[in-house]
């Protein structure tokens, strides 16, 4: 039977009398978001217009093509072409040889029979993830400087040629990746680690009974279980997968290794805060965001397809 | 993002007190206000060893004493990193946090910035305020006041501080090195790299156990300023004004015909082992170059005219002395001919850094009262040179020579350079005297080493001109764009192996044009033939 509107009126008036306190704490993140991320997005139509540093956004005339001038100025760019290759190549590779590595490490951590000495090793292999990429640059050079850095110094002394780590750009790609998974590793790992307690130890007893190897414990049990948590940080690497950080790229790279390290954050620094072309790089930014946001949907969308629960 | 709101209201503000301040200009009495100002000055800091906080020391105590007794002004310093400086300029403008009195030496931030309205303009001021500044009239003159001048519209976002003496580069080789070797001082090209191949062949003598540490020739990532006199040689004598002009917003001179020759010369040097590999990977402001120069190992090299003389007792040329012995020392040389037979140099006009006031400045006048009182030449002679018995001694023939000083009395830059931001360059009134006092104003370095270096650097010299053409409408937002495409391009021409070298210099000199460089060539053409 339907209910009358005077009903729900009064269901209504009885939910709020439960529960208005939770709707008063919901107010101020509410208006932390607005203030902070919704008010601030009204600045995006300045990739709409011609930028003037004493209008408001709301002031400023519109740019030509219908808005859409600084649009076709970046993909005319060739630099910005140039950075979203090198984006992508980089959060490519970065993704391919960084997202298993916690994982990898996650797993032996969990076959270690000490628990002091995996401690240990746990906080050890987290340490790196507290340095800044100005510090590690600045260590990277000290050690991978062609004449002057430590494991170089070290293979002409052995006779062996030096190795181009930070000069070439093939090279430095690999140093790049390396120096990431360096940093990162131990940190993500511990995700996968709360994962692993997770899992429940019956399991892995009734796998004994059955005489499984450590392999099949793996393989078996311990991987399936993780899976859910794994499909859920990838499908958050891909949402990321056109975003660029920038303090990396910036502080490993030197004018031999242009080519290949200069990604999108590094465009937006040069043209947008050195060049002051605001509308440019906010219309790069805003391109860079729907990427993204289209990569996340997708990700998430295959991610269902294949029987997982997707992040919403 | 709600700066912007900020930046509009308080641009609103700035604009009432502007008219107050025009109104309050008679509120001047003897030269002072009658109630105190205050403005925020932007200071260069280099970060040298042993030097003092560039914001808070024994000098920026005696400016702020003096301007608060001479017009009643209090001054504040913002320190801003000298090897950034564009870059950190830039922010704080965006950002609207700009010093009152900010410096750049570079023009295009500043016309940038003035398109939208974010730089004061100082003409009206300066006719109104001219019988207020006769010290700096006096010293820049209408020429370094006016430089800057639109044709049409008679704006002037920046004056232009004088370049006292005309200064740039040098060619520096080890001395004793040479000695050790038994050669003379190279005069040609030629002889200057026999010289550096001489060097690499003899690591055992020269170094010792260091020998594979050995570096014939160093440079920086910075191709264009650490080489200029070797790429100045390869540009042909007949250039001509109208060249220069529309290839000379590149302040290394990159589109000057026969700029490609000299760096296939530094990439055959490179590729023969006679220079440092590790150039590219160090950024502006490091200090590896540096302390390879004290410790020896580098035996020629091209930086700014007196480059290892500065700084006294922590310099190249005092760590030098300690560490590897009293002959131990760089010369200047003078090697590269042009196809005159010329040892050519290009100069600027005796232009400097450029001084302005941002939009958020709300004391042009107490602001130009600064900048006249820095041009007062009892101030500036004081900051440039010291206190009697601490900074110098006066010699028997009137010269003023310098003495090393540290602590807190210590010059963080050559004369003060940074405070005395209109001029660049001692001056002493007379110029006998400031020649012969120059000489003497690098504290425990020998004056021959002095002397050297100020005949070599600007002799030869082919000064820059003025056109006054207007805004270059191209160069907006691409200076720094540009100029790191300028590196980029240099250091890989100079790496590249020899078979490539025409390759990658193509590729990257396309790319340089195509991304604004070849907009800017044709606007500076046609406006430059409109005009002449």
């Amino acid at each position: 039977m339907e209910k009358t509107w005077a009903e729900r009126r009064r269901s209504m008036n009885n939910y709020l009398r439960q529960y208005w306190s939770l709707y008063v704490m919901l107010a101020l993140p509410l208006t932390f978001f607005i203030i902070f991320r919704y008010i601030p997005m009204t600045y995006i139509q300045i990739a709409f217009k011609r930028y003037s540093i004493i209008q408001t956004p709301w002031e400023m005339p519109w740019a030509a093509n219908n808005g859409f001038q600084y649009f076709i100025r970046a993909f005319q760019n060739q630099d910005f072409i140039y950075a979203v290759r090198n984006t992508l190549l980089l959060n490519f590779l970065d993704l391919l040889v960084g997202f298993p590595a916690p994982i990898i490490l996650a797993l032996i951590l969990n076959e270690l029979a000490f628990p002091k000495f995996k401690r240990l090793t746990q906080s050890v292999a987290y340490m790196p993830h507290f340095l800044s990429w100005i510090i590690i640059a600045g260590m990277a050079k000290q050690l991978f400087a062609p004449t002057n850095g430590l494991i170089n110094i070290a293979l002409t002394r052995m006779g062996f040629d030096t190795i181009p780590f930070l000069n070439d750009p093939n090279h430095w790609v690999g140093t790049y990746l390396l120096l990431g998974v360096w940093r990162n590793m131990g940190w993500n790992t511990i995700i996968y680690l709360a994962a692993l307690t997770g899992i429940n130890p019956e399991l892995y007893e009734a796998s004994a009974i059955d005489g499984a190897s450590r392999w099949q414990n793996i393989r078996y049990i311990t991987l399936p279980s993780l899976r859910p948590t794994i499909v859920t940080l990838l499908i958050l690497n891909l949402g990321q997968i056109l975003s660029s950080e920038f303090d990396r790229p910036f502080a490993l790279s030197n004018p031999l290794v242009n080519s290949v390290s200069n990604v999108i954050s590094i465009f937006v620094y040069q043209y947008g805060i050195r060049g002051l072309q605001f509308s440019l790089t906010t219309a790069v930014g805003l391109f860079q965001s729907v990427i993204c946001v289209i990569f996340l949907f997708g990700a998430n969308a295959l991610a269902k397809k294949f029987g997982d629960r997707g992040i919403w | 993002m709600q700066r912007k709101r900020l930046v509009v209201i308080g641009l609103a503000l700035i604009l009432l007190m502007a008219f107050a301040s025009m109104a309050m200009a008679a509120e001047l009495v003897d030269g002072r206000f009658t109630t105190t100002r205050k403005i925020t000055v932007e200071i260069y800091d280099r970060s040298n060893p042993g030097g003092s906080t560039p914001e808070d020391n024994f000098w920026t105590d005696f400016i702020k004493e003096g301007m608060l007794r001479d017009h009643n002004v209090e001054v504040e310093f913002v320190a801003v990193p000298r090897w950034t400086e564009d870059q950190v300029i830039n922010n704080l403008l965006a950002a609207g946090d700009a010093p009152d009195i900010a410096v750049t030496y570079s023009y295009p931030t500043i016309q940038t910035y003035a398109n939208m309205g974010g730089v004061v303009d100082l003409n009206p001021y300066l006719s109104e305020y001219k019988d207020l500044l006769p010290h700096l009239w006096d010293l820049l003159g209408d020429r370094n006041i006016y430089w800057n001048q639109d044709p049409d519209t008679g704006s002037i976002w920046a004056i232009e501080a004088i370049l006292f003496q005309n200064k740039r580069i040098n060619t520096f080789v080890r001395e004793d090195w040479l000695n050790k070797l038994g050669l003379d001082k190279p005069t040609t090209l030629e002889e200057f790299e026999a010289m550096l191949r001489a060097f690499r062949d003899n690591a055992e003598l020269l170094l010792g156990a260091d020998a594979d540490k050995m570096v014939p020739y160093s440079t920086s990532f910075d191709i264009g300023w650490r080489n200029d006199h070797l790429f100045a040689s390869y540009v042909p004598e007949e250039l001509s004004d109208r060249e220069m002009f529309v290839f000379g917003f590149d302040d290394r001179r990159l589109l000057y015909p026969g700029y490609k020759e000299g760096v296939r010369k530094l990439n055959e040097w490179y590729n023969e082992g006679l220079i440092w590999k590790d150039f590219a990977l160090y950024g502006a402001g490091d200090s590896t170059e540096d302390n390879m120069m004290k410790a020896g190992y580098v035996g020629a090299f091209m930086h700014n005219w007196d480059y290892p003389y500065r700084d006294g007792q922590e310099g190249i040329h005092a760590n030098l002395q300690r560490l590897v012995g009293e002959d131990a020392a760089y010369i200047a040389v003078e090697p590269f001919k042009n196809d005159a037979g010329i040892y050519r140099k290009f100069l600027s006009a005796p232009i400097d850094r450029k001084v302005f006031f941002p939009a958020t400045n709300d004391e042009p006048l107490a602001s130009l009262l600064y900048l006249n009182w820095l041009a007062n030449f009892e101030n500036r002679r004081f900051l440039q040179t010291g206190e009697e018995g601490v900074h110098h001694v006066i010699t028997a023939d009137g010269a003023v020579q310098a003495l090393p000083v540290t602590g807190e009395k210590i010059m963080n830059s050559p004369q003060n350079i940074d405070y005395t931001i209109v001029i660049n360059g001692l001056d002493l009134g007379d110029p006998a005297l400031t020649s012969k006092s120059i000489a003497l104003n690098y504290a425990g370095v020998d004056a021959r080493f002095i002397e050297a270096a100020y005949v070599i650097t600007d002799n030869g010299a082919r000064y820059g001109k003025n056109f006054q053409v207007g805004e270059i409408t191209a160069e907006e937002g691409m200076g720094t764009v540009l100029s790191e495409k300028r590196n980029t391009l240099l250091a890989q021409a100079v790496v590249a192996k020899p078979g490539e070298f025409d390759a990658v210099w193509d590729r990257g000199f396309t790319d340089y044009l195509r991304s604004g460089g070849q907009a800017i060539i044709n606007e500076r053409a046609k406006k430059y033939d409109a005009m002449y």
